[in-house]
């Protein structure tokens, strides 16, 4: 579904964000990407999602080609995915209702059946009760919570999250972990970038583990 | 087909409700667009109805034919038939000189000095003389016109009263040009202040666009909200504009109808004119579209993928 052959990442001014990287990722998977801050784990996720292009080498998803793939065919392949950015980049100048709504706007669907959408995946994140209220009341697990809404409310099969648990306590970060674990029973795909080791030892997933820009390791689940 | 309309009703809701919300700069902008635009309008009404009003009175413009004093019966005949058989003259009437010398005493009986002189003079000073009126009021035509029968054997002069409508007439070419001048320039001033304040809006949803992008949202669906946005400021100002010049118009139509009735004609500025006010909303919504999308385009093109 996702495959990664010898891509590397430079940006401009920079040394390289990720040097020679391959590895591959089926459709259910659950695939933890770890590493020290700056390791290049946000970067992994953005080639992931086509928000950027590999300076060189080639990343496929779903057999297509991110580099060839024409500029406007780009936010086509974006709506594959469920995005949870590290520092959520929810509106504040709406409530959560109009931010879940967000994406179904932008793949076209609209009126009830979106409404619909939207309180399905609010209630999934237990925040039905709050649809009305500005982000910025909310707190940071419950934002968390929103931003996780707004990724599923267009069914994705693909759930990309940088760093979701990054400053959440342990209680909200189980939390959190629980809701990923649910999409995932149901087949979706996971990609979580993280530093935390609750997430890891609570599952027998594959990890990437990134060191300065290169795949030091690629478990495979041992069951 | 659906999703389309869809987007597209979602994009004018959205540009609706928050111009709503900020209804007193939607307002000030709406006013600058309108009174930008209802000064070229009003230079174009005025000139237009300059030049109908000389259009009036070229309608009266004759050209006077003096014959040689002492021609021919005969040649006067053949005068009258060359006339007749001109296709540009509307139609001409002779006046013989006794006629004229005694249409002349009897008008100025009354004035003593005048009288005096006429009384002095012992023979009829007056040639014959044929008045001509034309079919065009152009005033190259009618130079023309005078050219030509100026030529014809027996005239003495021919003699053209409208030198003043053809001086009236480059003037109001001219007028045009200065409204197709000014009317360009403030058509500019609109590109950049409808593109300005497209600019403002889209920075202030600056997070809205980035999040929308990265979502997968094209750029059709990022540009339209901003595209109504222009061509609303345009057709709102261009309305008002219409406004103001229709109040203009009617406050000066008052001081007009005074002076026409001084002058017994009922000459007053036409009030409709659907032409110009579809021509005026047309072209503010084109140049609000047109700002906008400049604007819009240049922000998307900050979010290319790399």
């Amino acid at each position: 579904m996702i495959q990664f052959d010898q891509v590397t990442k430079r940006y401009p001014g920079s040394d390289e964000a990720l040097k020679n990287v391959s590895f591959s990722i089926d459709a259910g998977e659950w695939v933890f990407v770890t590493g020290h801050s700056g390791a290049g784990k946000s970067t992994l996720l953005k080639l992931t999602a086509a928000i950027e292009r590999p300076t060189s080498g080639t990343v496929l998803i779903a057999n297509q080609n991110i580099s060839k793939l024409k500029s406007s065919a780009i936010p086509f392949m974006r709506r594959r995915f469920g995005v949870v950015f590290q520092d959520h980049k929810l509106l504040y100048d709406r409530n959560c209702f109009e931010n879940v709504i967000l994406p179904l706007r932008i793949n076209g669907v609209a009126g009830a059946e979106a409404a619909k959408r939207v309180r399905a995946a609010l209630d999934k994140v237990g925040l039905l009760h709050k649809e009305k209220a500005m982000p910025i009341t909310l707190s940071g697990g419950e934002q968390q919570r929103l931003a996780i809404a707004r990724a599923v409310v267009s069914r994705p099969s693909i759930l990309i999250a940088d760093e979701p648990t990054g400053n959440l306590d342990a209680s909200y970060a189980a939390d959190i972990m629980g809701i990923f674990q649910a999409f995932n029973q149901v087949g979706v795909t996971v990609i979580m970038a993280t530093h935390d080791a609750l997430g890891l030892s609570a599952s027998h997933s594959r990890v990437l583990h990134l060191n300065h820009g290169q795949l030091s390791q690629s478990e495979s689940p041992m069951s | 087909m659906t999703n389309w309309m869809n987007h597209h009703v979602q994009a004018l809701k959205l540009v609706l409700g928050r111009m709503r919300d900020n209804l007193l700069s939607t307002f000030m902008i709406c006013l600058v667009v309108g009174v930008a635009t209802s000064l070229p309008g009003l230079f174009y009404v005025g000139v237009d109805n300059l030049s109908k009003l000389s259009g009036h009175m070229q309608d009266e413009t004759e050209i006077s034919l003096f014959l040689k004093v002492g021609v021919s019966q005969e040649t006067v005949a053949t005068i009258e038939a060359a006339l007749s058989k001109n296709t540009e003259i509307k139609q001409h009437h002779f006046v013989n000189k006794d006629e004229a010398w005694k249409r002349f005493q009897d008008e100025s009986a009354n004035n003593g000095d005048i009288n005096k002189v006429i009384l002095q003079l012992n023979k009829n000073p007056l040639p014959d003389a044929f008045f001509i009126q034309a079919k065009s009021a152009e005033p190259e035509a009618l130079e023309a016109l005078k050219n030509s029968l100026q030529t014809l054997p027996g005239v003495e002069q021919a003699l053209l009263n409208s030198e003043w409508a053809k001086r009236l007439s480059i003037l109001l070419k001219l007028g045009t040009k200065i409204i197709f001048v000014i009317a360009a320039l403030l058509a500019i001033t609109l590109l950049i202040i409808i593109g300005n304040t497209v600019r403002m809006q889209i920075l202030t949803q600056k997070d809205e666009i980035e999040v929308s992008n990265l979502m997968g949202a094209t750029s059709s669906f990022i540009r339209t909200p901003f595209l109504y946005a222009g061509m609303l400021y345009g057709l709102f100002g261009g309305l008002l504009a219409i406004a103001i010049m229709a109040g203009i118009m009617e406050a000066f139509n008052l001081s007009i109808a005074q002076i026409s009735s001084l002058y017994s004609s009922d000459f007053s500025i036409a009030l409709l004119n659907p032409k110009l006010f579809i021509g005026i909303i047309f072209t503010a919504t084109f140049i609000g579209w047109l700002g906008s999308y400049i604007a819009v385009s240049r922000s998307i093109a900050s979010f290319k993928i790399n």
